[in-house]
């Protein structure tokens, strides 16, 4: 796997933060590159350790769920993909994407100061109505569950450039908002901190912490808020309530209450 | 096993034109058998004919399927492995809307190639065959939910 050094800005950054990393120092820059989770996930299955993660400049292929192109310009956004390799009852790690947006949110409302939230499970998120500000897509394979990484892939925009004008109802950058970009080395290294110690959380087996950190921030979608999502084709609504012990988010819907575990969930 | 397992044997039989099939499996032996039929296997279209049992174990059984020796002179095995769904997710037979399916029945796959997505909390789980052959069933359409432990394809073992 062919990569680069890294540039000195995001070294230095690394370097400064190292003890908080450990091993999520194990950072990879490429200047350019198809998908930054094709490369964790090809490193993962050569046997990189947990932490081992790939930064690009720009993707040629970003994607996000089902195929959707996620708008990668270079050195416009934060395209990042991180090797993680659970532990012990693998149920608890149902918990890891949502456990990533609360890392992500974290080190973005540290940096900006922007009152940034998540969406189920883990778009990032910010305004009234919400404009996507970045976007978790995690992948892993294997035979039979015996899974023993996933790549967590992290999308975030930093400046204009890194959304299309035609999205701007929907989309939006740190700069956007904040009026002013911020540093990306900087921002990169307090990402990687923060995903370490969600990731050590789980490894801990402490589940209750990151629900009630991922509560925090998703807080004004929960509460009865009306949603909309798709149910084998069909277009179904609801009010979502709470997430349950696994991350699946719990919506009620014609007197029930559903547990919506995958697809597109819209908010009104 | 229970009446699903059950529904499952019968409809390879039905799907593979079998004669008999007989299994056993946590102590309880099934054998289905077609009235008015012989007890012969028909030859699948693909699968070399290996030496063994005329008989269909299914891989992860406990114990495969003695074989009545007088059957078999004459009668060919075909090794099933059904592959499982390792997690509760919705599954996808394509990478993405638009793209092909990743196999059809039919289909020559081999170890390590990825069979589908099963998607939860928007994590994308690609499921690989866990060996070399020929996908001889899929059990789950396109966007459904699955469960633990569900068949999600048979793969005839090359």
């Amino acid at each position: 796997m062919t990569t680069e050094r890294l540039p000195p800005d995001l070294a230095a950054a690394i370097a400064r933060s190292a003890d908080a990393l450990g091993p999520f120092a194990r950072l990879r820059h490429v200047a350019e590159t198809d998908s930054t989770n094709d490369i964790a996930l090809a490193l993962a299955a050569g046997g990189e350790p947990e932490g081992t993660g790939v930064i690009a400049d720009v993707q040629r292929q970003g994607r996000g769920r089902r195929g959707r192109e996620w708008f990668s310009p270079p050195e416009a956004g934060v395209y990042l993909s991180v090797i993680v390799r659970p532990r012990g009852e693998s149920t608890g790690w149902a918990l890891l994407t949502l456990g990533i947006g609360v890392a992500a949110a974290r080190a973005i409302r540290a940096q900006s100061g922007l009152p940034v939230e998540l969406k189920w499970p883990n778009d990032l998120v910010i305004g009234r109505p919400w404009r996507k500000l970045g976007g978790v897509l995690c992948e892993t394979s294997g035979a039979r569950g015996g899974v023993d990484a996933v790549v967590v892939g992290l999308g975030v925009n930093l400046l204009r450039a890194a959304y299309p004008p035609e999205l701007a109802e929907r989309a939006t950058s740190i700069e956007t908002e904040l009026g002013r970009p911020i540093d990306r080395a900087l921002l990169v290294a307090a990402l990687l901190v923060e995903m370490r110690a969600i990731v050590e959380r789980l490894h801990a087996g402490e589940r209750e912490h990151v629900r009630a950190a991922w509560r925090a921030f998703a807080s004004g979608g929960l509460a009865g808020a009306p949603v909309s999502w798709q149910d084998q084709g069909r277009e179904r609504r609801g009010r979502a309530e709470d997430i349950d012990v696994d991350g699946a988010l719990l919506v009620r819907s014609d007197g029930r209450v559903e547990r919506v575990i995958a697809g597109d969930v819209l908010w009104d | 096993m229970e009446f699903d397992d059950i529904k499952q044997l019968l409809d390879l039989v039905e799907k593979h034109d079998l004669a008999e099939l007989e299994v056993e499996r946590d102590g309880l032996k099934l054998r289905i058998r077609k009235a008015g039929r012989e007890v012969t296997f028909v030859p699948a279209p693909v699968a070399p004919p290996p030496p063994a049992a005329p008989a269909i174990a299914l891989a992860g059984g406990p114990a495969p399927v003695a074989a009545p020796a007088a059957a078999a002179s004459d009668a060919e095995s075909v090794d099933l492995a059904v592959i499982k769904s390792p997690i509760v997710g919705t599954f996808y037979r394509s990478s993405e809307p638009s793209a092909p399916a990743f196999v059809e029945v039919g289909d020559v796959v081999k170890k390590g190639q990825v069979l589908c997505i099963i998607e939860a909390m928007k994590l994308m789980n690609e499921i690989e065959s866990d060996r070399d052959g020929e996908i001889a069933a899929i059990y789950v359409e396109n966007g459904k939910p699955v469960q633990f432990g569900d068949r999600l394809f048979a793969v005839k073992v090359s």
